[in-house]
């Protein structure tokens, strides 16, 4: 199939080479702006085509035209310009300052269009500001910094982030936006296992997702395509959205440009998003009691520290001298030794370490008579906030284009990057050392103790042993040295990504463009546990067989990921009278996915110690997973635009999709777009107006079904049994539909110094493709069906200002604001809750008709018709049942604010970032509440006594709220006055109040970021090999200004994905500074 | 030019119309036709788990009938069943993955081949069909009503629920047949694929009879006559007479161990130790089987209060020796045969022997099972002795001893005989659970027919006594 198709393209490729004739000419000049300073980076692109090039550090530019070509100047904040290619080989330009209207942006398949002529929204953000502030995923930076966009990165070290664009439209689908690098579509891919990411059971890893793997400094600028108008082009793909990358090209200059970049971040730990323990009482569950047990061999029971229980009630410290977890070992220095019951001097926050990244890049550029090229090469380095964690990423980039005649061009990129982790966080509930310290800890166990008795011995003597005998196996918890030092995973991913290209000019009016694109990776993790850890569930198991508990043991994945496209695209653009111009596209994309994985492990444990080798398996090697996916899509598009005057805009777009997932006699489906912008301040003639555009759209994208949802296979679970799957396909799938609505206007005001882009938007997403939980009474849990509604809007602002500009000093302010409403509008018939996730801790995730998509689920306080919480006779609060809402996962709102402040050669910038509303379960505070780690558990009573006292004592407390002293037919509330005992564990976190009580407002103000640069001015340069040197100090996450979750970050979560809204264990954020040297040469 | 175009244009449009794009999607790692005999063998091993696991999400009847205690999270205990849906998670295991894949065996054996050419065909379909009464009886048992004439349909995906005791005579219809429908003179599976009696035809009629018996005397209190007529016919067509006819499900090694062992040995954990109610007793009774069925602290059995924290050192532990990989899952067993006999007697049905000699025997067969010593000065305890005035409590007292490690056929005997008494966990969330509620997926999934069958038989509450437990106990709680 796919020899069929790429022969037929290299057939056309090689009819238009042959084609090939030469009338071309090299234009140069020099772009200035109106005071005569050279302007870098001007777009001149050749109208009516992608050819393109930009101007250098000194304002100088060349370009091939020919004669009667019409050139077009764009560059932000000033007038486009066009100019026809004449007899002169030079062009020298000076460019206006003014509006900013007719900045040329990069659209859907790559295609680039002036702006003013979209009817459609999209927003640009320029490489340089995801590039200066450093984080390992540049997909973080977008944060704050588009309307629209929402990014909530969580904490795992390398971990993948959730980037969504105006809501979720797909119930269970893969909600994350679509990212092409230079057209070629790349794998957002989140290869974490399913459990991983609804925290069941334990020892999953957040392998990251794909997007990351691009190099920050190698990207010219990010396009984000919001609505369905925009990205209609690419049919079934559309549906959440793209992300358009444009790499840094080679500029055609006199010379070899080099730039090295070097930077150098260090992290420090935001105190506020990790525990703060109570300082009063130490291990054990049951108040004041310690263990009694001979240790000493005496035959007298002596006084020990309740080292088996996980938690933090117990007696309070008073310095008495007792036996503790290190009195049992030999190996211990306090072996056989008492030492004082105090709280540790070393809390379980001096466990993490300082995190350093370093990134260090080369680029070389250079131009010549018929083209030109870049290569960069980038290493980052970077260790994390856990021991023994460690990413490497080295990220190779060539792009190049050559003119091999005056018609035609080829042009292609390559990037290769490799990657390495070693000793990601695992997430989750089990096995999780964060998890572990946040809810299951002992305040009296000191962490460096941990360090150095793991150290001295490299065994696993923990601080909660199954017994007081030496060597005993921890019985909860690991010690965290040990886990992290010998439980460790690792993994590796070797990726090309690339394009060949071929454009060939058939017409003044039209152009040929043939491509082939490919991104590929090669992916291995490795999970291990050493021999001596606590057991848990370990390995890989065949589905509805549950993975076995194993002390010990090894488990790798190898997976591959393929995407090749194939592109051939004709583009016109004629003006067919002065005023009117129409441009258009008829093109094809051939897409072919591939998947393969196999993922296997040992059983039973290991049999020789610290070798991890599938053949070290102690009992026979379990069934390995294998699978093996392919999809492909084929795809015929056109579009057509009509301008009339530069005033009025028409664009109608058309897909065909044809599925190898659906259906054979239903199988091809149509995406068709309309839109219109009207400039209409070309009509109108007020000078406060410098620009404004009205816009309005409709668009209907989709989203096809995956791999393998039309036919049922069965289950190889046991040795020679199998079983019918747990859900059940469907042979008459459709695809999703969605269908949008935006309208939108833009204006500027004062000479573009003040501005404002709103986009209005309505999207309803129908015929979801859903796995539908059914009766398990039908022999099965879920179904394959095309139903469900789910509907977003919802509107955008985004504002710009120039509030102060001077030759020297400029003030500029940039914001935006978003506000998506979602609703779930439909289930299928029958279905009332739509679980998508149910967590530990009893908490759900759920869509619920009329509800927002992801509602968290819980038990609830019983309230009275006053809205009191009624107490019960036992004077603890009331219950509801499990299925009450709890809880709202989406925001209300979020803004950013950038505001960038220019002094002469000094930048200033900084971004607040801002997210209102939405809630989050905190499990860490579930447990951690019940198990008296948090001062919420430990403090002074309204009687001015410890509350953990006994009532006798005057210890405990009354629970507000309500009794009824009636019947519950003639409830009579009276206020509760019954004080409840806290002596013993029981009385805080899970094990009295409903999940509601740690449902948590997720909002957040953050300072997100902020830089500040030194430019060396040229003329220090003048005499030097230098062309530029730029110093930059930069902070990210600087300051969490408000948020309303206790002791994490809100914005922490398991996994990308579509159910958020759940913190266990996250680990806490950190302050990054940085120093960056840019030196051009 | 315009003729390049054309043919351009033309191109674009063939290569994007390929004709066989939809053989991409085609699953070639998973089979799409298998063997009923391999539906046959998983169905069975996940009917064995789910019957013998003690892990606190799917099965905790040992703590309901307070053999045993939890140590540290004593929740269960104290009858949540909710922090932990274990009536979601029962209702998932024996629907999804017991009957339905029991179904899909029949379907595909009754298909694969005719009479003539697969002798052994009749025989499987028969223990196909008293697995599959095996199964269905514990969901009536534990739920009450359930979908039962429109269930195992993925084409209805509302299915409605039946009434219990109309399908309890259903079962014991299709049970019946079965029986008779086994040819002894032939075998069946292969010993890869049933693990209980490889396939032995005779052993597998003693089997469907027993759990005839069984179903007989549960009908006892609703419905007499059926009851007496089940047991007799069961009786008469030969049950277990011998622990070498005890069913025991034969685990190997993890991934196929025994739950037991996965659960308390190979997690390393300590959340299990005997319980209050059961040591008391059995130090009261100086009930030999003490040892077998614990471990000793100091030489003294302790057990944990109910429903209370206990500290795991403190208190006697599960016998080691049931916690082997390899450890069997007892599907049924001779020692309850014999109480059920007892117990038919004392309700003067015609079992061959009177109430008291089923009775010794039934804990003759439970002191040969465990290897305890000391039978006969155990028998000439009085409290042990045989009473007829009081049978409920004798024979609900021995059996609840006998039938230690058999999570449901235990808690059935408690529920039918309210003896022993047991007593109220400290913390109790409920009454009694004399039945699982409904899973709250059928709430949200199945409302209407979920509302309907909660109406019917009498609320869904875990202290909602189904229909054949007509005697309210005396436990006070």
């Amino acid at each position: 199939m796919k020899t069929k198709f790429s022969g037929i393209l290299t057939l056309l490729l090689v009819l238009i080479v042959q084609l090939a004739f030469a009338q071309e000419k090299t234009i140069s000049g020099t772009v200035a702006d109106d005071t005569g300073l050279p302007l870098p980076g001007v777009n001149i692109i050749i109208k009516g085509t992608s050819t393109g090039t930009q101007s250098d550090f000194d304002g100088n530019y060349t370009i091939d035209a020919a004669v009667g070509q019409t050139l077009v100047y764009s560059y932000v904040g000033f007038d486009t310009q066009e100019i026809a290619v004449g007899a002169s080989n030079k062009i020298d330009v000076t460019m206006q300052a003014g509006s900013v209207l007719d900045e040329v942006v990069v659209t859907a398949l790559g295609i680039s269009r002036e702006k003013q002529s979209l009817g459609y929204s999209t927003q640009q953000v320029a490489g340089e500001d995801l590039a200066t502030v450093k984080t390992n995923n540049f997909t973080n930076g977008l944060s704050g910094k588009v309307a629209g966009l929402q990014i909530r990165r969580n904490n795992n070290f390398g971990g993948s982030t959730n980037v969504v664009i105006r809501g979720i439209t797909s119930l269970t689908g893969d909600n994350q936006a679509l990212f092409v690098v230079d057209g070629v579509p790349i794998s957002n891919r989140n290869t974490n296992d399913a459990s991983q990411k609804n925290s069941s059971g334990g020892n999953y890893y957040d392998y990251g997702n794909a997007a990351a793997d691009i190099n920050p400094d190698d990207i010219e600028s990010v396009n984000v395509l919001k609505g369905a108008a925009a990205s209609a082009l690419y049919g079934s793909r559309a549906a959440s959205g793209v992300i358009i990358i444009t790499t840094k090209k080679g500029k055609k200059s006199k010379g070899m440009g080099v730039t090295i970049n070097s930077n150098a971040q260090v992290g420090f730990i935001d105190k506020s998003t990790f525990a703060e323990y109570q300082d009063g009482y130490g291990a054990g569950y049951g108040g004041q009691a310690f263990t009694s047990e001979d240790i000493d061999g005496d035959g007298i029971d002596d006084v020990v520290s309740n080292y088996l229980d996980d938690a933090s009630y117990g007696p309070a410290f008073d310095g008495r001298l007792i036996y503790q977890w290190d009195s049992f070992d030999p190996a211990s220095p306090n072996y056989l030794k008492r030492t004082p019951w105090v709280n540790s001097p070393n809390g379980a926050i001096t466990f993490f370490e300082t995190p350093v990244t370093l990134t260090n890049s080369i680029s070389l550029s250079n131009g010549f008579e018929n083209g030109s090229y870049r290569m960069s090469y980038t290493k980052l380095d970077q260790s994390g906030l856990l021991p023994n964690s460690q990413i490497d990423r080295h990220n190779f980039i060539f792009s190049g284009t050559f003119d091999l005649s005056d018609k035609l061009t080829a042009s292609g990129f390559a990037n290769y990057i490799k990657t390495s982790a070693i000793g990601r966080n695992s997430t989750g509930y089990n096995d999780n050392v964060v998890g572990n310290m946040k809810q299951w800890w002992q305040t009296n166990v000191d962490i460096k103790e941990q360090w150095n008795i793991y150290n001295n011995t490299k065994r696993n003597i923990g601080w909660n042993p199954g017994s007081s005998a030496p060597g005993t196996t921890p019985i909860y918890w690991d010690n965290p040295y040990w886990t992290r030092y010998e439980n460790y995973q690792n993994d590796g991913r070797s990726r090309f990504l690339g394009n060949f290209e071929l454009n060939y000019k058939l017409a003044d009016w039209v152009n040929v463009t043939g491509r082939v694109s490919t991104d590929t990776y090669n992916e291995q993790q490795e999970e291990r546990r050493a021999v001596g850890s606590v057991p848990t569930s370990f390995g890989v198991a065949p589905p509805g067989v549950a993975r076995p508990n194993a002390g010990s043991g090894y488990l790798r994945r190898d997976l591959t990921v393929t995407e090749t496209n194939y592109d051939l695209m004709f583009n016109f653009d004629a003006d067919i009278s002065e005023s009117i111009n129409v441009a258009g596209i008829l093109g094809t994309n051939i897409r072919r996915n591939e998947f393969n994985s196999i993922a296997n492990s040992t059983a039973g444990g290991l049999v020789v110690p610290g070798l991890y080798s599938i053949q070290n398996s102690r009992d026979d090697i379990p069934k390995s997973q294998e699978v093996a996916q392919k999809v492909g899509v084929d795809g015929v598009y056109a579009s057509a635009s009509l301008g009339f005057g530069n005033v009025v805009y028409i664009d109608g777009t058309i897909r065909r999709d044809h599925f190898s997932t659906l259906p054979v006699d239903d199988s091809s489906f149509y995406y068709p777009s309309v839109s219109t912008s009207f400039v209409f301040s070309k009509l109108i003639n007020v000078n406060a107006i410098s620009f404004g555009k009205l816009r309005v759209n409709y668009a209907e994208v989709g989203n096809g079904p995956e791999f393998d949802k039309l036919f049922n296979t069965f289950d190889i679970n046991i040795d020679t049994g199998t079983s019918v799957p747990s859900t059940a396909n469907n042979p008459n799938l459709k695809p999703e539909r969605t269908k949008s609505y935006e309208a939108g206007l833009e204006m500027r005001f004062i000479n573009n110094r003040v501005g404002f882009d709103f986009s209005y938007y309505k999207t309803n997403s129908l015929d979801q493709i859903v796995q539908v939980p059914i009766s398990e009474a039908t022999g099965q849990s879920r179904k394959l069906l095309n139903a469900g509604e789910i509907e977003n809007k919802g509107f955008e602002i985004s504002l710009n200002a120039t509030p102060v500009k001077t030759d020297n000093f400029s003030w500029m302010l940039n914001g935006n604001f978003t506000q998506n409403k979602s609703e779930v509008i439909a289930l299928p018939e029958g279905v009332e809750v739509f679980q998508l996730a149910s967590y530990q801790g009893g908490v759900k995730i759920n869509a619920v008709p009329g509800q927002p998509y992801g509602v968290i689920y819980g038990a609830d306080y019983v309230y009275n018709d006053n809205g009191d919480r009624v107490v019960g006779a036992n004077g603890r609060y009331l219950k509801t049942g499990p299925n009450e809402k709890i809880g709202d996962t989406n925001p209300d709102w979020l803004m950013g604010i950038t505001n960038t402040i220019n002094y002469k050669s000094w930048s200033f910038s900084f971004l607040i970032d801002v997210q209102q509303g939405g809630s989050v379960f905190s499990l860490d505070q579930y447990y951690g509440q019940a198990t008296g780690l948090y001062p919420e558990s430990a403090y002074i009573n309204d009687l001015g006594n410890p509350v953990r006292n006994t009532i006798e004592n005057g210890g405990g407390f009354i629970n507000p709220g309500v009794v009824n002293t009636g019947t519950d037919e003639n409830p009579v509330y009276v206020p509760n006055t019954t004080r409840v005992d806290a002596s013993e564990f029981g009385q805080f976190g899970y094990a009295a109040y409903p999940q509601s009580e740690f449902v948590y407002d997720a909002s957040y103000v953050k300072l997100r970021q902020a830089s500040l640069s030194y430019t060396l001015p040229s003329k220090f340069l003048d005499n030097t090999f230098m062309t530029g040197l730029q110093f930059t100090v930069t902070g990210s996450n600087l300051w969490i200004i408000d948020k309303k979750t206790p002791y994490a970050d809100p914005e922490s979560g398991l996994s990308s994905g579509n159910s958020q809204g759940y913190i266990t264990g996250s680990l806490p954020t950190t302050q990054d500074y940085g120093f960056n040297i840019k030196a051009q040469f | 030019m315009k003729k390049l175009i054309l043919i351009l244009t033309a191109a674009v449009f063939a290569v994007s119309c390929s004709d066989n794009l939809e053989d991409l999607n085609q699953n070639i790692k998973d089979p799409t036709a298998v063997s009923g005999e391999s539906l046959f063998a998983s169905a069975q091993k996940q009917l064995a788990d789910q019957i013998t696991t003690p892990n606190v999400n799917f099965n905790n009847t040992r703590l309901f009938v307070q053999h045993w205690q939890e140590t540290t999270y004593p929740d269960e205990s104290n009858y949540d069943q909710s922090t932990r849906p274990i009536p979601d998670n029962h209702w998932r295991e024996m629907y999804r993955d017991v009957l339905r894949d029991l179904k899909e065996a029949s379907i595909n054996i009754a298909a694969a081949d005719n009479d003539i050419t697969n002798p052994l065909k009749p025989n499987k379909l028969a223990i196909i069909e008293v697995m599959n009464v095996y199964a269905w009886s514990n969901l009536v048992e534990t739920y009450g009503n359930v979908p039962y004439s429109e269930a195992l349909d993925i084409d209805n995906l509302l299915p409605k629920y039946d009434d219990a005791m109309t399908i309890y005579k259903d079962l014991l219809v299709r049970l019946t047949a079965a029986i008779n429908s086994m040819d002894t003179s032939k075998g069946s599976f292969s010993g890869d694929e049933e693990k209980i009696y490889s396939g032995d035809v005779a052993s597998w009629k003693k089997f469907a009879n027993t759990l005839k018996l069984r179903m007989g005397i549960i009908l006892a209190d609703a419905d007499g006559a059926a009851g007496k007529a089940a047991v007799e016919s069961a009786f008469a067509s030969g049950v277990f007479t011998s622990n070498a006819d005890d069913a025991g499900y034969a685990y190997t090694a993890p991934p196929n161990g025994n739950p037991l062992n996965n659960n308390l040995v190979l997690s390393n954990r300590n959340d299990y130790v005997a319980g209050k109610t059961i040591i008391d007793l059995m130090n009261t009774l100086e009930d030999p089987r003490r040892g077998s069925f614990f471990t000793d602290v100091n030489g003294e059995y302790i057990g944990g209060v109910i429903g209370d924290q206990t500290v795991y050192s403190d208190y006697s532990h599960v016998t080691p020796s049931i916690l082997g990989g390899d450890y069997p899952g007892w599907f049924l067993q001779y020692a309850e045969t014999e109480f059920l006999l007892a117990e038919a007697a004392a309700r003067g049905y015609s079992v061959g022997g009177d109430a008291e000699s089923h009775y010794i025997a039934g804990i003759t067969a439970s002191f040969d099972f465990w290897g305890a010593d000391g039978l006969a000065g155990y028998l000439a305890n009085p409290a042990v002795a045989y009473n007829s005035g009081a049978w409920r409590e004798s024979i609900g007292t021995q059996a609840w001893l006998a039938n230690y490690n058999r999570t449901f056929a235990s808690w059935l005997s408690v529920r039918r005989l309210d003896f022993p008494v047991l007593v109220k966990p400290i913390d109790a969330e409920s009454g009694y659970p004399v039945r699982y509620p409904y899973p709250v997926s059928e709430i949200n999934l199945n409302p209407t027919n979920y509302e309907e069958a909660a109406g019917a038989i009498g609320g869904d509450a875990t202290e909602t006594r189904l229909f054949w437990d007509k005697f309210d106990n005396t436990w006070g709680f």
